[in-house]
């Protein structure tokens, strides 16, 4: 505990400004999420029965609208009977703050008893895989393509056109022929990905590419270089850090594929996990599958930021971060 | 502006010892010639004719500077000489050759510095002669070369953005340098310094170019540089752009910047003038169409006047 | 320099480590058969875990899918049998995912219902009111056969499409006056709209809609022994779940399956009626009416024609082989 206040003090202003506001990105959320939850006289729609009194369908546990239930006390006080109790509540649909917690708490750390079923970490690390091998095909193509496209304006005049028709079509929309074509395990799942991802990537990288001053292009030609050298000796390097970035901004969408390539074929992974759980209504099972995707997300940018520190440190775009 | 330009003897005197030196360049090879160079510009608001019927001819290790107001195809024609723009006709010559496009034989430096970011000020030297074949000790021993002799030998391992303005422009001509141009094309290269630091390197490129043998084509659109550096001073006129003299600067050699105020050069600068801000009909067509409507924003007692 | 190959190594190691992973494929089965979340499906994980296929020497493998996608994968010729309703297996089938049934699993009892609001307490009630249904589906067929059977006609309720998904929401916004759902989207539903309850149900008219185990054809007739060698494990399974001493243990591993809770797993399957093999000779046998396959797999498909689900009717008898339950 101690250790804290003496790191803080090791930090210099602005990284401690910094560090506070990125604390406060996170706390901010989560204080009107935990006031939502827990103060009962914010929001909280519906009244939760602890007693059913005299209405017949009334069940301990269930969740009933406000006016309903308001409705029914009026009901069972004329009919004199036994009145229902009920504390206000939130839907189902959202959990509190605590519940989200445990439910991750379990997920993560409790085994299950059956072998077949994969478990939270275990679904996780395959929908990994699937990011995994989705993005870095997407990439073997995208990322030449791209830069070919916007460095040669013949190229780009011949794929763009297409590209910027296709990538319009949902992804999710070929999921039949994927598996008619790759089987019935990851080969579809990871093809959404890369249709998913891929046509986006051209584009970008493109236009990443178009981006490069044009003088540098310039002062290499009146140094010497040969045409067919500009790109691996100045056109690549140049754009390498924006690339980087642009990489970064991509993986994150290959993930919003996840959820439809994981219902594709055989169900897996952690996005078939949170669908299945939203099925029976578990939404703090939900929640806490959201989280985990966010915070895999979230940490993995973070450290593919970090190390862009390490591998372009000419580059001046990230100091003003 | 000009009261006191009666007095000055005419720019087209020459002391004697100016006039054996104009002698002298004259006897030596063109190395630079261009024949009746056009260039014509399509684009979607029509035709622009930046340049029409340009001729001229460098001579070895002649230092040329270019002027002209904004606009008048100083850059096009630089980059026509460069390689890096095609000419609608008319050729330009490198030592009797047609240049058709960009070659290690000319050497450029831009306006905007133009280093390679992710390479470190010694790996942008060694770029032109690794880019022509050169093993990488040979390049290396190159650059170090010509670093020191732009003063950045200790700077070798730092990336351009740790650099000063002019020490990147030093970076810049190491660069174009190492190749061993014939002549080296510098379009407006400190254009973006302060005076101070452009003052330091005004001497000190003409201290490189007193010691190698290079021939420079110069562009700039600020007067005093042109006369500090020039042995002859090419003014474009704009729209088209045509040459519409060539001056052979009297302000006899090694320069200094005692000579500002010296009669040769008050009197050079004052033909400039006239040259390039004749009477009220010099505003260009363009400039014209940029017309400021002021508008006062500030209380009117609030005066700063 | 020393770092950045570090990072490159590290990089190097990790995605050959999450290649190797991927790339182990699994063994390749004899038959393969594709199951998803319903409680006469689920029945299966029952001899899987139990390691009663490999007891029975059946080299089959059982693949775990969303319900659409097991049949996608199905026509795709990825598995060699799906486990779907009768009437699916028409619809896949006239899209070339043709298939020959072999025996039933179960028939839903109670599990597919139509969900009125509340005041609304029989379907009678519902004349010129909306209810939504998924066009096609089973609720539809169902919804259907209760309006006939209560003397009544299609025209007589608004119909409106819903996916069967959303059905909770469709019931709470309040406009519709019932909607069609399966478990375990009805008890949604109802628990969503505390006061709604169940007009209609599977259980007021068994043998609407049969689960069958659907094989290729091709698969039927190579690998006839294996899938009789299944058929037997299958009465081990019914037996197993409906003997009241084993049922827990059976439910642990069928809710387990699904991801909830064994309590909230009981009514599905109480919902459902599991079919031994000599309840499925009978339901085998060719009559029409619902208590033969025959006769409901007809009405599935004169429901399907008149629906535009496809074009032309399809000949039942050749979807369904009576010879592998017979041999049983
Ligand atoms: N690529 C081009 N397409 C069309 N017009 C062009 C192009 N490049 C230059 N021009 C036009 O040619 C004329 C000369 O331009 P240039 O850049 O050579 O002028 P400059 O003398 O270098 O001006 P400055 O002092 O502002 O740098 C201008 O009118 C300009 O608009
Ligand atoms: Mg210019």
């Amino acid at each position: 505990m101690s250790t804290f206040p003496k790191l803080l003090r090791g930090m210099d202003a602005s990284t401690r400004k910094r560090l506070a506001f990125g604390i406060g990105s996170f706390l901010l959320p989560l204080l009107i999420w935990s006031l939502v939850s827990y103060a009962p006289f914010i929001w909280h729609p519906k009244v939760m029965v602890t007693e059913s009194g005299g209405v017949d369908y009334f069940q301990i546990g269930m969740l009933v609208d406000k006016e309903m239930f308001a409705t029914e006390v009026e009901n069972m006080r004329q009919a004199q009977q036994a009145l229902p109790a009920g504390t206000p509540a939130n839907p189902i649909y959202l959990p509190a703050p605590h519940e989200v917690a445990q439910a991750l708490y379990r997920g993560l750390f409790e085994p299950l008893q059956q072998t077949d079923t994969l478990s939270m970490p275990a679904s996780l690390w395959h929908s990994i895989q699937i990011i995994f091998w989705g993005f870095l095909i997407s990439s073997l193509i995208g990322v030449p393509l791209g830069v070919l496209a916007g460095t040669y304006v013949p190229v780009g005049r011949l794929a763009e056109p297409f590209i910027e028709f296709f990538r319009y079509l949902p992804a999710p929309a070929f999921g039949a022929l994927a598996v008619a074509i790759l089987g019935i395990y990851d080969g579809p799942k990871i093809a959404i990905i890369v249709i998913g991802t891929l046509f986006q990537q051209v584009l970008i990288v493109a236009n990443t590419t178009r981006k490069l001053e044009p003088t540098l292009i310039e002062a290499a030609r009146t140094l010497g270089t040969r045409r067919l050298q500009l790109l691996s000796r100045v056109v690549v390097p140049g754009i390498l850090p924006d690339l980087y970035r642009d990489q970064r901004i991509l993986l994150g969408w290959a993930w919003t594929y996840l959820i439809v390539a994981e219902l594709i074929g055989t169900s897996s992974g952690i996005t078939w996990y949170i669908t299945q759980q939203a099925r029976y209504q578990h939404f703090d099972n939900v929640y806490a599958g959201i989280m985990v995707i966010g915070l895999i997300g979230f940490v993995s940018d973070l450290l593919l930021a970090r190390l862009s520190k390490t591998l372009f440190p000419w580059d001046r775009s990230q100091e003003r971060r | 502006m000009n009261a006191n330009s009666a007095h000055l003897p005419s720019y087209l005197e020459q002391s004697e010892a100016v006039q054996a030196r104009f002698a002298s360049i004259r006897e030596r090879d063109v190395v630079l010639e261009v024949r009746n160079l056009n260039k014509r510009f399509r684009s979607t608001h029509g035709e622009v004719d930046a340049l029409r019927d340009i001729n001229f001819s460098i001579h070895r290790r002649e230092f040329i500077c270019v002027i002209g107001s904004s606009g008048c195809g100083k850059s096009t024609l630089i980059r026509i000489l460069a390689g890096l723009e095609q000419q609608s006709s008319g050729e330009a010559l490198l030592d009797g050759k047609p240049i058709t496009g960009p070659g290690q034989d000319r050497g450029m430096v831009f306006q905007g510095y133009s280093l390679f970011p992710w390479l470190t000020v010694k790996k942008n030297v060694m770029f032109g002669p690794l880019a022509n074949g050169q093993s990488t000790s040979h390049a290396e021993r190159e650059a170090l070369l010509w670093l020191e002799l732009v003063g950045l030998e200790k700077f070798a391992d730092a990336y351009p953005h740790q650099l000063s303005g002019g020490m990147r422009q030093r970076v810049a001509i190491a660069r174009a340098l190492v190749n061993q141009p014939r002549i080296l094309l510098m379009d407006e290269p400190f254009g973006a310094l302060d005076a101070q630091t452009r003052a330091k390197m005004q001497s000190h490129l003409l201290d490189i170019w007193r010691n190698i043998d290079i021939t420079v084509l110069f562009i700039t659109h600020d007067l005093d540089e042109a006369i500090y550096l020039a042995d002859r001073i090419l003014v474009l006129k704009p729209h088209p752009g045509e040459v519409q003299e060539i001056i052979e600067v009297p302000v006899p050699r090694p320069r200094s910047a005692a000579q500002f105020t010296s009669p040769e050069f008050l009197a050079t600068k004052a033909r400039l003038e006239q040259l390039i801000h004749p009477a009220p009909v010099a505003e260009s067509e363009n400039e014209q169409a940029v017309k400021p409507h002021m508008i006062r924003f500030t209380n009117v007692a609030d005066n700063v006047e | 320099m020393q770092a950045k190959h570090l990072i490159g190594r590290t990089l190097a190691a990790l995605s050959l480590s999450i290649g190797l992973a991927t790339l182990s494929a699994p063994a390749r089965a004899d038959v393969s058969v594709g199951y998803s979340d319903w409680p006469g499906w689920v029945a299966w994980q029952v001899a899987i875990d139990k390691g009663w296929l490999k007891e029975a020497g059946i080299k089959a493998k059982f693949e775990w899918f969303d319900y659409s996608a097991s049949m996608e994968a199905f026509a795709a010729g990825k598995v060699d049998a799906v486990l779907m309703t009768n009437g699916d297996a028409l619809v896949t089938g006239s899209a070339g995912g043709k298939s020959v049934i072999i025996m039933p699993t179960d028939y839903s009892n109670g599990n597919d219902m139509i969900i009125a609001k509340p005041g609304i307490k029989s379907l009678k009630e519902l004349k010129g009111k909306k209810v939504a249904v998924e066009s096609g589906l089973v609720e539809h067929l169902l919804l259907l056969n209760g309006l006939k059977k209560a003397g009544m006609k299609e025209s007589d309720v608004i119909l409106v499409n819903a996916k069967t998904n959303e059905m909770p929401q469709v019931l709470a916004s309040g406009d519709i006056s019932a909607v069609g759902a399966w478990q375990p989207i009805a008890g949604q539903a109802m628990k969503g709209v505390p006061g709604s309850r169940p007009v209609l149900t599977s259980a007021d008219e068994p043998g609407l809609i049969y689960d069958v185990l659907a094989v290729n054809p091709a698969s039927a007739k190579k690998n006839k022994a294996e899938w009789l060698k299944l058929m037997k494990v299958w009465d081990r399974v019914v037996a197993y779940i409906t003997d009241p001493k084993t049922q827990p243990d059976a439910v642990k591993i069928m809710a387990a399956r699904s991801g909830v809770s064994p309590q909230e797993y009981l009514p599905y399957l109480k919902g459902t009626k599991l079919l031994s093999l000599a309840e499925g000779k009978k339901v085998f046998a060719k009559a029409a009416g619902f208590k033969s396959i025959y006769g409901s797999t007809k009405v599935a498909d004169d429901f399907n024609v008149a629906n535009g689900v496809y074009g032309a009717a399809q000949s039942v008898d050749s979807y369904i082989d009576a010879s592998f339950i017979n041999a049983n």
